[in-house]
């Protein structure tokens, strides 16, 4: 791997060399291990680990429900009362895979937030930002496919709702929409592709990991200063690192236990304080539920999908633009994508040339402003339409958009950035001053 | 002496597990050997013969209205119930003060859920008026009844400390035996618990022959191969009750509904309280404010607990209706709050198992933290303080 000069594996033994002339596996996972790592890495650096081990989790116990449960209309939800009250452990590993999810998605959204803070997503990182991009879309539609399996009420018109947005796209809407549900409503076969999908995609979410990692093992981390690491020489780059294995996997450990640890105690004693009661009754296309509420984590991006609606000066604007082709429905679904869209777009945005938010004083407080704005999105996505919570989901929907649209390009513009340290061997001996000056 | 260090956080880890497992196995045998309480059969005799609840409703159905009205009520359901939730809201007296009214309109409700399969046409007017109210609901009512309530009500509920709530919570065995009785005696008329499997019954206490004999003498369940019905037995579930006037299984019904929101739709409320839903059938099943009236044919209910106010199911506990074999008390309440701890056993039967788990598992990665936290200080300390540290 290129990148930083660290020490490669040697093959020492005759075994070994043989080994390595036909296969350098071992080569791999030393290189991959023994990557240098910036020591300034702070706490908000361990939810990638948090992250891998959420994919585990929910690959080996979802491979496991697989065996105990029937993608069937007419059997779905008693199957997953026969994973809940007669297959052992079943109770326990239904509830980890379904607050699984939610681990999954709070530790994407640290994750995702502080490479917003930090600045990750600049150059030379953009893939890496990319391919997250693509995984954290991957995760949704993994989340959202799960959801229907147990068919509850709310998987049924979680399920009629989410597709319906495809219904919005003009012309070939309704097209994709019947694709999608292999029939004209949610119904078997809907339920048997979206069980075959939800199988599928978590290992597209694998390969899409190896490829991040991959991309970020080239470049190397990025850190709290947002200064590169010197790689002039061996030595000079063990001044900014240390190896990974140990001192980052044992540090990344042992956050993640703390972080199982609230885990745990979810699962064990309030398994279905995220769920929705409803998906308690088995799913009934005759009885539409009073308020159909989407996943926590679905729940900003679902704000901004309703925060469009018809009143709106400028859905109006393009919808008269355009002729009715883009109505309310459809710029809500064009908005929801948008908002993710212009994510991916933040290293393109950012015109800064500081990389770090920690030396970029007016940008701490537009970023704090987007964490809040995302907090209050994810409140009033789950509250009704009325006044005045269609205000402020208008409000959180444009302040989203104008954070990366009209912020990020201005704030490099006009900000005074201050000055980072120059080198990271210098912000961690102002952290830590007996901190020796060459690292063995 | 890092490696040392880890490895025995590991194994430590590792032996704590299995060692919880063990554990686990020994409560479970705990329980299901423990001795069976004085009082054998939770049955009652009158309900021994009971036929099928499918085929009387639909003789039933016959003597009553023709269809056409049943459509026309079904479709005028959903703005009667959603005019009647500013109702409630002004309307929300408190239950004791209006059980007194709630016994005298109720009085005839349960006798007539009872005997409903045997002889409903003989009844006497009232209750046959009663009948006929549920049956035109038929099916759509009780979805509705489903949709408008999953957990979003307005009403008030009140928290009711649960002998298994909180992480150490366990369920009362005692007092799920006595719910299985209501469930017995007047539930089981109009719902059926179709998730349940008689054998979990010796969850409550039971010996596995008083199980036997419970689900012999009380329930018949469809056999396919006999092409007939036959006597329930351990391996069977309780039967689903489905048909025209039948109200929702219950087997999810504790799970199904949430008795706490907010405050302000962040949830926070059951966080504390818990997610309600055991305080939610206890409210509906004491809610009944005695008022009732006929839209479009069928008759409603007032109920302050029920979203909306207004439910088809008519009001059926009374102070005394059902006799307890360990003299509990008996009154409207406690019956209230028997049932809805026996529905959170019938939905949630491996709680106890789950948070016995739940402990173990947060005791052990304590452990594993607190190794981990410690090698990982001593790992760090000559990069950052340019020293080893003793531990």
């Amino acid at each position: 791997m290129a990148g930083i000069p660290h020490d490669h594996y040697e093959p020492k033994s005759g075994f070994e060399k043989w080994t390595h002339k036909r296969l350098p596996i071992v080569s791999l996972i030393y290189d991959t291990l023994m990557i240098p790592t910036p020591k300034n890495l702070n706490w908000w650096w361990i939810w990638g680990i948090v992250l891998a081990f959420c994919l585990v989790l929910q690959i080996v116990t979802g491979v496991i429900l697989v065996m105990h449960y029937t993608p069937h209309v007419d059997m779905a939800f008693a199957s997953i009362e026969h994973i809940m009250r007669d297959v052992n452990g079943g109770f326990f590993l239904r509830y980890m895979h379904a607050n699984g999810a939610s681990l999954f998605f709070v530790a994407v959204y640290i994750h995702m937030f502080r490479g917003l803070f930090y600045g990750s997503y600049k150059a030379p990182r953009e893939i890496t930002w990319i391919i997250g991009m693509l995984i954290y879309l991957a995760m949704m539609a993994t989340g959202f496919l799960g959801y229907v399996l147990p068919w509850g009420q709310m998987s049924f018109w979680g399920a009629t709702v989410i597709t319906g947005l495809f219904g919005a796209i003009p012309f070939i809407g309704e097209g994709i929409q019947t694709w999608l549900l292999g029939g004209p409503a949610v119904g078997n076969a809907t339920l048997n592709r979206f069980f075959s999908l939800h199988y599928l995609l978590p290992f597209v979410i694998a390969a899409l990991v190896i490829v991040h990692i991959w991309a970020f093992h080239t470049t190397g981390n990025n850190n709290p200063t947002g200064v590169e690491v010197r790689r002039g020489s061996k030595e000079e780059a063990k001044k900014d690192t240390l190896p990974f294995w140990p001192y980052f996997v044992i540090k990344d450990l042992f956050a993640l236990v703390l972080v199982l640890l609230v885990f745990w105690a979810v699962v064990g004693f309030m398994p279905n304080y995220l769920g929705h009661p409803d998906n308690y009754i088995e799913a009934n296309p005759l009885a539409t539920p009073a308020h159909i509420v989407p996943e926590w984590y679905y729940l900003p991006f679902y704000a901004i999908l309703r925060a469009f609606t018809a009143d709106v000066w400028a859905v109006q604007l393009v919808s008269w633009v355009t002729g009715g082709i883009i109505d309310a429905k459809f710029f809500g679904v064009l908005a929801m994508f948008g908002a993710i869209f212009v994510m991916a777009l933040a290293p393109w945005l950012d015109t800064s040339s500081v990389r770090s938010g920690k030396y970029r004083p007016a940008f701490k407080w537009w970023f704090r402003l987007l964490v809040i704005d995302f907090i209050v999105l994810m409140w009033v996505g789950a509250r009704d339409t009325n006044f005045p919570h269609d205000w402020i989901s208008l409000i959180g929907a444009t302040y989203w958009f104008a954070y990366f649209l009209v912020i990020l390009p201005l704030l490099g513009v006009f900000e005074k950035p201050e000055t980072p340290p120059a080198t990271i061997e210098e912000d961690f001996k102002h952290h830590y001053p007996d901190a020796p000056s060459a690292a063995e | 002496m890092i490696r040392k260090l880890t490895l025995t956080a590991i194994t430590a880890f590792a032996l704590g597990l299995s060692g919880a497992v063990a554990q686990d196995d020994t409560t479970t045998d705990e329980t299901t050997t423990e001795e069976p309480q004085a009082d054998a059969a939770p049955a009652e005799e009158t309900t021994t013969e009971e036929a099928p609840a499918e085929e009387t409703v639909t003789e039933d159905a016959t003597d009553e209205e023709p269809a056409a009205t049943e459509e026309a009520a079904t479709e005028e359901e959903a703005p009667a119930e959603e005019t009647a939730t500013e109702e409630t809201a002004t309307e929300e007296a408190p239950a004791e003060e209006e059980a007194v009214t709630e016994e005298a309109t109720t009085e005839e409700a349960p006798a007539e859920e009872e005997t409903a399969s045997e002889e409903a046409a003989s009844e006497e007017p009232a209750a046959e008026e009663g009948m006929a109210s549920e049956e035109e609901h038929g099916d759509a009512a009780a979805d509705e009844e489903h949709a408008d309530a999953g957990g979003h009500g307005s009403a008030h509920i009140e928290d009711i400390a649960f002998s298994f709530e909180g992480p150490f919570g366990t369920y009362d065995q005692a007092q799920l035996q006595r719910g299985l009785k209501v469930y017995t005696e007047v539930c089981r008329a109009c719902h059926g618990l179709q998730y349940v499997p008689f054998r979990t019954l010796t969850d409550l206490g039971y010996s596995e022959d008083e199980v036997r004999a419970f689900a012999a003498e009380n329930f018949e369940v469809f056999d396919a191969e006999l092409d007939d019905y036959r006597a329930a037995l351990p391996r069977d579930n309780f039967p689903a009750v489905s048909g025209e006037g039948m109200g929702p299984d219950l087997s999810l019904m504790a799970k199904a509904r949430a008795g706490f929101h907010g405050p302000a739709g962040t949830g926070l409320a059951q966080l504390f309280k818990g997610m309600g839903g055991a305080e939610y059938i206890t409210a509906f099943l004491t809610g009944f404010t005695g008022e009732e009236r006929e839209v479009a044919g069928q008759y409603l209910y007032e109920n302050t607990a029920f979203d909306g106010g207004w439910v088809s199911m008519p009001p059926q506990l009374v102070d005394g209706l059902v006799e307890f074999d360990d003299e509990h008390a008996n009154d409207a309440h406690h019956i209230a709050e028997d049932t809805a701890a026996f529905l959170m056993w019938t939905a949630e039967p491996k709680m106890m198992q789950r948070k016995h788990v739940g402990f173990v598992g947060v005791i052990m990665l304590i452990i594993l933290a607190t190794m981990l936290y410690l090698t990982n200080k001593k790992l760090w300390a000559p990069h950052k303080y340019g020293k080893d540290l003793d531990l």
